[in-house]
């Protein structure tokens, strides 16, 4: 219908255009794009959203903008800048951080995605006295889980970058220096024991070697704050277990730092999902604590906040054109005018309350 | 039966009632002025103009010079607080009044930085930070007397101490300390870290670390650092931030 052009970009405009003009509208991910980028990425709401409307959009908003403006003027000489989203509950910010990943999958760059570092810090089973570091914990589901998933997101650089030393896994298997680091993730895939061990290799690879030039790296951690708190983990003496005594958090805390370059470090502050954190927490130092906030500093930290009358308008749109808001009321001034109060523009709690519409 | 203390049995003194509570102010006013009409004439007093002549001895007037709170505060600095307490009945005696509290502004004490900290920290709750205020509030001893010396003796053994240093204060770790202090902090390191890889990716190995922290955009980052340690997370102290890093690493 006609309607449906009016929130909507020509989806022939490339996202390297995106300024500031486009500003609350919506931006269409062909759906081919979304298992190759994101195998794991989206938030579940979201993922739901796509499947019934049979399509993604993204509304684009400032604080993606804004990122974009910085990654898009990147000195890949200089160390690796941070820059860290924060917000309130259901503001936007995963999202945003899902832009930006897309926006660097077209262009290109090397895609390191850990999309809930909280998951890395409860609810894990299985744990391994890590043979690697007998002080460190390995984590085989987790670790093997984000291996596939990388796998699929960056299918085509695992062969291109080679590994500079050799790994030697057990006393039959080994990793040749020099060969393609696809090899160093199959061996974590089928051999779950080595997946912990795996990870840090690629990790450690990857920092390594981004500074040569031969691609950009995007570091991008949702919920980075996991890395810092407690853990709900218990070893088998009932003692807790201290985030920096897992492998997989060890290793990714190494990610996070400024002694690289060749790529940017794009995070996102969660509360949702975390441990031992108050429900209202938002705030750079609150969820950080001093440990995280002293290994981040110097970081840019973005603001993402409720949708600006611009947004909320489109965003009602973009639900009344895919005829998601079936209530009669729905598309009049009175019925928008509830919505805004219900939901006091936070786009999390609209898209809840439009669920039931 | 003179020179002898009186018992506490069938005392008629004791029967009295140690108060003017039953007069209304109007009465005691015209008894006043009765007895201010006096020039030493030997005249018949009443009960109660007895005892207003009593306590007339001990009240003075207040002291001309001392007429604002500055000038107050400043020749006394030591504000003592005490409740008397009057009641219909026989009992002078109320244990409430027994409670005093000393108020001392640390400005006019004579401390140093060492001294200041040392002093609030060993006090606790008892300062407030917004009006610099030492409050010691004693009701251990059954006399106001006792508690009165005991309060000037807490304040006298809290000045001493917080000058001297001892042995365990050289354990005072980052997190005990009152301030954020900006050198050698992590964040110090850090940005010169940051900046020292930025010289060298330019390929200007030349530079030194006074040099390097010692530009206008460092400073502006120091103060952000500092005011966001101290004051918190707030609109203000992010986005003071925020630009300064942006200035420093050269962020359009």
């Amino acid at each position: 219908t006609m309607l449906k052009g009016m929130t909507r970009l020509i989806s022939r405009v490339h996202k390297a255009k995106h300024g500031e003009q486009h500003e609350g509208q919506h931006y269409n991910i062909p759906l081919q794009d979304l298992k190759a980028v994101f195998p794991h990425g989206l938030p579940p709401r979201f993922v739901m959203q796509v499947k019934t409307f049979n399509e993604a959009c993204l509304m684009v908003r400032k604080p993606a903008l804004e990122l974009l403006h910085y990654l898009k003027n990147t000195n890949f000489a200089h160390p690796a800048v941070r820059y860290v989203l924060y917000g309130e509950k259901g503001t936007g910010k995963t999202l945003s951080l899902c832009h930006i990943i897309h926006f660097c999958a077209k262009q290109d760059w090397l895609i390191l995605h850990i999309p809930d570092a909280h998951l890395w810090v409860k609810n894990c089973r299985n744990l391994l006295q890590s043979t690697y570091n007998k002080q460190r914990l390995d984590q085989p589901l987790e670790a093997s889980i984000w291996l596939k998933n990388f796998k699929t997101a960056n299918e085509r650089f695992l062969s291109q970058i080679k590994v500079q030393e050799k790994y030697v896994w057990n006393k039959r298997e080994s990793t040749e220096k020099g060969s393609p680091l696809g090899e160093v993730v199959e061996q974590g895939i089928t051999r779950v024991r080595n997946a912990t061990d795996a990870v840090g290799i690629v990790l450690k690879e990857l920092k390594r070697q981004s500074s040569s030039g031969i691609f950009h790296l995007l570091v991008a951690v949702d919920g980075v704050n996991a890395l810092w708190g407690r853990t709900t983990l218990k070893r088998e003496d009932k003692s807790p277990i201290a985030p920096e005594e897992l492998a997989l958090i060890y290793n990714l805390r190494k990610m996070v730092k400024n002694d690289w370059h060749g790529g940017a470090i794009v995070l996102t502050l969660s509360q949702t999902g975390s441990v031992f954190k108050p429900r209202k927490a938002f705030l750079p130092q609150e969820l950080l604590g001093k440990e995280g906030f002293d290994t981040l500093d110097p970081f840019i930290p973005i603001l993402v906040s409720n949708y600006n009358p611009k947004e909320f308008e489109s965003c009602i749109q973009y639900y009344l054109e895919n005829s998601w808001l079936q209530h009669e009321k729905a598309h009049t001034e009175d019925g928008k005018k509830e919505l805004l109060f219900l939901s006091n523009t936070n786009p999390g709690q609209l898209e809840r309350l439009c669920a039931y519409l | 039966k003179a020179g002898c203390p009186w018992t506490k049995e069938g005392n008629l003194e004791l029967l009295k009632i140690p108060n003017f509570l039953h007069l209304t102010p109007v009465a005691i006013k015209k008894h006043c002025e009765a007895l201010k009409g006096e020039k030493g004439f030997h005249t018949a007093h009443s009960e109660e103009q007895h005892y207003i002549l009593q306590y007339l001895k001990f009240c003075t007037e207040w002291p001309a010079a001392l007429d604002n709170d500055e000038k107050c505060e400043k020749h006394f600095p030591v504000e003592i607080e005490t409740a008397d307490y009057v009641s219909a009945g026989p009992s002078v005696r109320n244990p409430k009044a027994r409670v005093v509290t000393l108020r001392v502004k640390l400005s006019s004490l004579n401390l140093d930085d060492h001294a200041k900290k040392k002093l609030i920290k060993l006090v606790g709750e008892r300062y407030c930070k917004t009006t610099d205020v030492l409050t010691i509030r004693t009701d251990r001893c059954p006399l106001k007397r006792q508690n009165y010396d005991y309060a000037v003796y807490l304040l006298t053994v809290l000045y001493h101490e917080s000058w001297k240093t001892e042995e365990w204060e050289k354990n005072k770790t980052e997190a005990d300390m009152e301030e954020y202090v900006w050198e050698n902090s992590s964040s110090e390191k850090n940005i010169l870290e940051t900046l020292l890889q930025i010289k060298a990716a330019e390929k200007n190995l030349e530079v030194n670390k006074e040099e390097l922290l010692g530009t206008k955009e460092v400073e502006d980052y120091r103060k952000s650092v500092v005011s966001l340690k101290n004051e918190g997370d707030n609109e203000s102290t992010l986005s003071q931030y925020k630009e300064s890093v942006k200035r420093l690493l050269n962020l359009t």
